[in-house]
């Protein structure tokens, strides 16, 4: 300490005393290009009075430099920082024509859209992933979230990445339906979706008020787009197995066109989980003609097709038998694996927008969107045959030894070991043998389809009022007509298929639709459920930034109406009078405040607090209890209530660079749907139930750190921790409906009685609560790097099931507590599973070459280099509602009902080679 | 030059993949090799069964049924293969894990049950479909410990008197389908003919209904928790003849009304849960068609009688000696006797120590003049007792050129009734059904024909008969 101190004084005395005329100067270029590049910030070593930019030309000059020896460093965003030492003693030294390479680092996001091609796409595992929102941070904390944490299914703050929100130029593309975004729209064009633009958290953006989490516009406009070709492979065992792309940008070319296109394809036959097969194009094309200086007009066309098998969540019992990589959705067909659950995802983006330059100060960007097309989920439905499941329960030993059945046990053990999996020749022979008689099918394969409709208007504006304040103003209108139906696939061998849910009671209610009974379906027909969901969100949003020497302002107000409508097409035999025709409308105002601060003590030392109080409305997801079937509307639906704040203390020095936050988010009266087969409602009865959870309070707070240290030149030393709690805030409302009237604890509106969650302080299921990473990175002169860090994680804990922590858990049908209920037992029972802590190894490393005027560069990913397995996710499955159900299923020592979980991946790698010219 | 190489090697590799690598996710192509591996299993086993150096035998189902041992599990242990075709089926839930295979597709005489580890079999094995069963280290015996159903299965409980379902692995090493479906023709029975032997045969029964009290009321009753009983009946001479239709509650049709009108109604036989009694069972209330109107049973009120004997003259154990009657021993010595028991006299024939290997006895009624009336009927009470076999018979014949002496030499022709069976109550008097008589002209006489021995202890059951009489409208 002492002798620091002593040398910043000796510095100091130096730099005063020898103040003589050295001067230093250079051009500096585009290694690529050898155009000139301006703004290139060129600094002296320790003292930033030493600082320039490079002009037009790319000329710096730094005069009146005192002598002695220096690291003259030249950055600019984007490109590799070059240090030259510079040795002074009254002369002046011409660094000549300097070359500037892009940062190859950027490539790097290619693995990080992996991930988020990955698990971002995949709603049927319980992956929420944020990773995808925070691809443009420089941010060290968030970008570890990216990188290191997102696999594991982390999630910052805790929260849903529905309170991130994605612009594609000031397009809010986050899905009414859920609030998510849906990754897979424009999924594989990564070389086009570079320039983004990321807000985090309550942080300003000039597009958008944003979310809790933030806010990213991408920008596809192709005068933006770096002129050139390039081209990638990719190859991987994590999902896709392939991957080719290609892009092109011509740049701004005569009469002030400029273009960009860009394909890929992605495909693998399976990829970590057996059976999960990856079938994906995507096309780009944006063309820019800039009418005068002050306007131009960009449009954009994306389509990416995509088609992906999906995986199964296990129990503890599969896994054991079968292994992390088991997906029991998949079984072979005609010598291929087959996956009977495929997502494909079909919507096209067309887009327009204008950019109206008013002045210096002032610009109106003017959008309007269309998207179209279809999500289509496939499955096996199966009125006139047995589960095709291989993990149905009762196919299971565990099924075999409640039953103390220990022959039947292992006779299971071995089906399931040996086979264990969709059995696609018994399917077709019995969809053949049926139709072989004269009967219906046994089999179907059908999908689950939302087509939507949605069309997006918006004009944003942003304007200098002085030096020193902007303003932003937005006015929205969204447009959502989504028609949501089941459609037959493949009939797999068979002639027809009959329309009816087998397990209602009389004729009447086995039908879905009573306009058309008794209907046998075929390939392409629409059955088992049809109806159209209306939506209309208008919105204005305006904000003032405030920008001082010492502190830097904003606040921003939003206010937003949203209108949700529902539409039966068909009459539902369960629901005669409220299925078909137009549900009521339900409309919600809403509005946010934010506002927050950033305090510069030094230009390295810098304070941030927001704060923002802000309603949502529901989705359209939580407002209809059961759309498949009826038009019933959630009671007493609710907007969530969310404050949201945070502090944060920032330090940015030329070695170290480093964040703390703290934060406080509190969500209220939010709504949870969820649907599944309980065994002990109302008593001891079974039924299919939709839970409704409502006036769910929910408190996320914790820390989040950052730090990084550039330890040489050639070596940084990397660090994030996130230690949060995030807990659920009340005892929030559920009550139960079903198909099932005046029986079993259902009222003749098919509605059970009002109970009491008792979630208060139990965990919510937000990946791990605690995260923390270590790591370095290497790189060398000569254009290789390598890095590695070590990830642990702690505190993850299982989606709870609401209804067991209700009165419905010990009472018996009289509403009195069951005989036999046992406090201490059920307080043991209910007690909420954490996982283990885990750690995982991630490896990184690459080089980059120069093979005539073209670049070629290749780098890899190792992730979960020592192949730690752990639980990412997990849910207690609904079906045993009751203590006894309960109870005698978790005495047994393999339960038949036991959580369900998500694995993490093993070992895989991401392999990237890439050439642009 | 170097570098150009590297750019078209790396584009021609990227261009091979982008073509070549296509998911095929989409193709639902019928397997080309379905049901090979069974169709082969099955040739295996007929070729097994043409060579009789194989050590593969056939045995019928009612061998197999005799091979059980009453109240026990009995385990195959040798080479056997049995045959049947499918007459159940699970479509409609209302068996479960069982199926019923009979020996032929038409004229069925015995049926057996499989028990099975699979729902939904009836997509596998469908009515009418041909299987065989290797039978070596099955087992056969009753589901339940005394309900009468014999079944084939794939284990024995710990107490060994019941068998269990046949495993997924027995089911796909052991049950094989051949390619064939036969069109199963229902047996024609009447509800009063249905018996043991029909266990798991499919029969059609005309002239059923539902009867009047039941309008309305559904197959299953609401509050049964696992099947429902409705009568079933048939008209049958003065009354009505009834039979057990019975409905498990998971049948998907449990809440169709039952039809109101008359008609047909086809289904297999089975018995009740603890075997007490014979019901027949749907595959599928398509199966019912009574949209025919519902039949009455005759009023005795309209028809007068012609010819009656009441027999209530008898004189017990004596040879039968009424005036007009001829009682004539074809073969043997033993004739026809008088009976009383309880005041009620009547006629029988028993072969019991007649000390003959043979005995024929004739019983034949005075003659009848069809010609002052018409549209005659015949009808009688008949009993067997000590009856064991159906080749123990009795038979019904009408003759109009009998002379009243020379029973040989006139021509009888055979007339069908509803006549005794072994399985029947012993000394239990049970209609003969009308039997119509009014397409005969002249002088007309009936003859009672019994078949039996005296030494052959399973021909040497006694038929009983009573109140003879010709009616007419």
């Amino acid at each position: 300490m002492k002798q620091t101190v002593l040398a910043v004084l000796m510095f100091c005395f130096f730099t005063i005393g020898l103040q003589a005329q050295n001067t230093v100067k250079g051009i500096v270029v585009d290694g690529d290009s050898e155009k000139p590049l301006k703004d290139v910030s060129v600094t002296v070593s320790k003292n930033t009075a030493y600082a320039v930019k490079t002009n037009q030309n790319g000329v710096f000059i730094l005069e009146k430099l005192s002598n002695g020896s220096y690291i003259l460093q030249i950055k600019l965003e984007g490109y590799e920082v070059q240090n030259f030492p510079v040795d002074f003693s009254g002369n002046s030294i011409d660094l000549g024509t300097i070359l500037l390479y892009k940062d190859f680092s950027i490539d790097q996001d290619l693995s990080l859209i992996t991930i988020t091609d990955d698990e971002l796409n995949d709603d049927a595992s319980a992956a929420d992933n944020i990773a995808g929102l925070l691809q443009a941070t420089r941010d060290i904390y968030l970008r570890t979230a990216a990188f290191e944490f997102s696999s594991s299914f982390f999630r910052i703050k805790g929260l849903d990445s529905g309170n991130g929100k994605v612009l594609i130029n000031g397009i809010e593309m986050n899905k009414l339906y859920d609030g998510r975004a849906q990754w897979s729209n424009w999924g594989g064009l990564n070389d086009v979706l570079r320039n983004q633009e990321f807000s985090n958290g309550l942080s300003p953006s000039n597009y958008t008020f944003g979310g809790v989490l933030g806010s990213t516009n991408i920008d596809t406009r192709a005068s933006e787009q770096r002129a050139g070709t390039r081209i990638s492979y990719s190859s991987s065992n994590r999902s896709y197995v392939h991957r080719v792309m290609a892009t092109h940008s011509t740049g701004i070319i005569d009469g002030g066109w400029s273009m960009t296109f860009s394909g890929s394809r992605r495909t693998g036959v399976e990829g970590f989980n057996e059976g999960t097969s990856y079938n994906a194009y995507s096309l780009f094309a944006a063309i820019e003609k800039k009418i005068n200086e002050n306007h131009s007009i960009n449009f954009t066309s994306i389509f990416t097709p995509n088609r992906r098998g999906k995986s199964s969540p296990n129990t503890q019992e599969v896994f054991d038998l079968k292994g992390i990589a088991y997906n029991d959705y998949w079984g072979y067909l005609n010598g291929r694996k087959v996956n009977s659950r495929i997502k494909e995802v079909e919507e096209p983006i067309i887009m327009l927008n204008h950019y109206w330059d008013m002045n210096d100060k002032t610009s109106l960007q003017t959008n309007i969107a269309y998207q179209f097309g279809k999500i289509g989920n496939s499955r096996l439905d199966f009125n006139g045959g047995a589960n095709p499941s291989p993990t149905y329960y009762q196919y299971l030993p565990s099924f075999s030894l409640r039953n103390d059945d220990l022959e039947g046990a292992y006779e299971a053990r071995e089906r399931f070991q040996n086979d264990g999996q969709l059995d696609w020749n018994r399917i077709f022979d019995a969809n053949i043998t049926n139709s072989s008689v004269g009967l219906n099918n046994a089999y179907v394969l059908y999908e689950d389809r939302n087509d939507d409709k949605q069309l997006s208007f918006n004009s944003i504006l942003n304007t200098e009022l002085t030096n020193n304040i902007s303003l932003n103003a937005k006015l929205e209108y969204k447009r959502l007509r989504s028609h949501s139906f089941a459609e037959v696939i493949d009939l797999l061998g068979g002639a027809g298929y009959l329309d009816i849910n087998p397990f209602a009671d009389s004729m009447d209610a086995m039908q879905n639709n009573l306009l058309d009974p008794n209907r046998i379906v075929g390939v392409g027909d629409v059955f088992r459920y049809n109806y159209k969901l209306n939506s209309d969100v208008v919105g204005a949003f305006t904000q003032a930034q405030f920008k001082y020497n010492k502190v830097d302002f904003y606040g921003a107000v939003n206010v937003t109406r949203t209108t949700h409508q529902r539409e039966g097409l068909y009459q539902n035999g369960r629901f005669v009078n409220n299925s078909l025709g137009l549900s009521d409308k339900i409309d919600f105002t809403n509005y946010g405040l934010k506002t927050g601060a950033t305090y510069k003590i030094t230009g390295r030392h810098l304070l941030d607090a927001n704060v923002a109080y802000m309603t949502q409305a529901p989705t359209i997801r939580n407002s209809f209890s059961n759309s498949r079937e009826n038009n019933t509307i959630v009671e007493d639906l609710q907007s969530e209530k969310v404050l949201s704040t945070d502090l944060s203390y920032i330090v940015r020095s030329p070695i170290i660079t480093s964040r703390l936050t703290a934060y406080y988010t509190n969500v209220q009266d939010a709504t949870e749907i969820s649907f599944y087969f309980a065994d002990g409602v109302g008593g001891d009865n079974t039924a299919f139930v939709q839970e409704v959870l409502s006036g769910i309070e929910r408190n996320h707070i914790g820390l989040e750190l950052g730090i990084e240290a550039q330890v040489t030149s050639t070596i940084k030393l990397k660090g994030a921790a996130s230690i949060g709690q995030f807990t659920y805030g009340n005892n929030p409302d559920l009550y139960l409906t079903s198909d099932v009237a005046d029986n079993g604890g259902f009222d003749s509106n098919f509605r059970s009685k009002n109970y009491v969650a008792l979630l208060e302080n139990y965990k919510l299921a937000s990946g791990p609560q605690n995260a923390y990473s270590v790591g370095f990175e290497y790189r060398d002169p000569n254009y290789w790097w390598i890095g590695a860090t070590t990830n642990f994680f702690t505190n993850t804990y299982v989606d709870v099931a609401p209804l067991t922590r209700s009165a419905n858990f010990y009472e018996d049908a009289d509403g009195l507590p069951f005989s036999d209920y046992d406090p201490e037992l059920a307080r043991e029972l209910l007690q909420q599973e954490k996982f283990d802590d885990y750690m995982v190894v991630n490896l990184i490393g690459g080089k980059s070459w120069k093979i005539g005027d073209k670049f070629v560069s290749v780098f890899a990913t190792v992730n979960n280099l020592f192949g730690e397995e752990y639980k990412s996710g997990g849910f207690e499955q609904g079906r045993n509602a009751n203590f006894r159900q309960l109870r005698d299923d978790k005495a047994l020592d393999t339960p038949v009902f036991g959580n369900k979980y998500w694995y993490g991946r093993g070992t895989t790698y991401f392999l990237n080679v890439n050439l642009r010219f | 030059m170097k570098t150009n190489k590297t750019i078209i090697l790396l584009l021609a590799l990227v261009a091979s993949i982008s073509f070549t690598s296509c998911v095929e996710d989409g193709d639902f192509t019928v397997p080309q090799s379905l049901g090979a591996e069974e169709n082969a299993a099955v040739e295996t086993i007929e070729a097994e069964l043409a060579d009789s150096n194989s050590g593969l035998t056939e045995i019928s189902i009612a061998n197999l049924k005799d091979l059980v041992v009453n109240g026990q599990a009995t385990e195959i242990t040798s080479n056997i293969v049995v045959k049947g075709y499918v007459t159940s089926s699970d479509e409609t839930g209302n068996f479960y894990k069982e199926f019923f295979i009979q020996d032929r597709p038409e004229n069925p005489t015995s049926a057996v049950k499989i028990a099975l580890e699979l729902v939904d079999s009836y997509n596998k094995f469908n009515i009418g479909r041909q299987v065989y069963i290797r039978l070596n280290g099955l087992y056969v015996g009753e589901v339940r410990s005394g309900d009468g159903v014999v079944t084939i299965g794939g284990n024995k409980n710990e107490d060994g008197d019941e068998v269990e379902n046949l495993s997924l692995s027995q089911l796909e090493n052991q049950l094989f389908r051949a390619s064939n479906t036969e069109a199963i023709v229902p047996l024609s029975v009447k509800f009063s003919e249905i018996n043991e032997s029909h266990v798991g045969i499919y029969v059609q029964v005309e002239n059923a209904q539902f009867p009047t009290n039941l309008a309305g009321k559904t197959f299953v009753d609401a509050n049964d928790r696992f099947d429902t009983q409705r009568t079933l009946q048939s008209c049958d001479g003065f009354g009505f003849t009834t039979f057990i239709l019975e409905t498990s509650a998971f049948a998907s049709f449990k809440f169709s009304t039952l039809p109101a009108g008359g008609g047909t109604i086809a289904g297999v036989i089975s018995k009740t849960f603890n075997g007490s009694d014979l019901v027949l069972a749907l595959n599928s209330n398509l199966d019912v068609k009574m949209n025919g109107s519902k039949c009455t049973p005759l009023d005795i009120n309209d028809f007068s009688v012609v010819v009656q004997e009441d027999f209530d003259s008898s004189i017990d154990n004596s040879t039968f000696n009424f005036p007009g009657w001829t009682n004539f021993a074809e073969e043997g010595s033993e004739l026809w006797s008088e009976q009383v028991f309880s005041g009620n006299g009547y006629a029988e024939f028993s072969t019991f120590r007649s000390g003959d290997d043979v005995n024929i006895g004739w019983l034949i009624s005075p003659g009848i003049d069809m010609d002052s009336q018409t549209n005659e009927f015949l009808n009688f009470q008949i009993a067997q007792h000590h009856l064991d076999s159906a080749e123990n018979t009795l038979e019904l014949f009408v003759s109009t050129d009998y002379n009243g002496s020379n029973v040989t030499a006139a021509t009888w022709q055979p007339v069908s009734a509803n006549l005794p069976v072994p399985s029947d109550s012993w000394y239990a008097f049970k209609d003969s059904g009308l039997v119509d008589l009014s397409s005969y002209s002249g002088v007309l006489y009936v003859g009672f024909k019994v078949t039996g021995s005296g030494n052959d202890q399973t021909l040497d059951g006694a038929y009983m008969l009573d109140d003879f009489k010709v009616l007419a409208q």
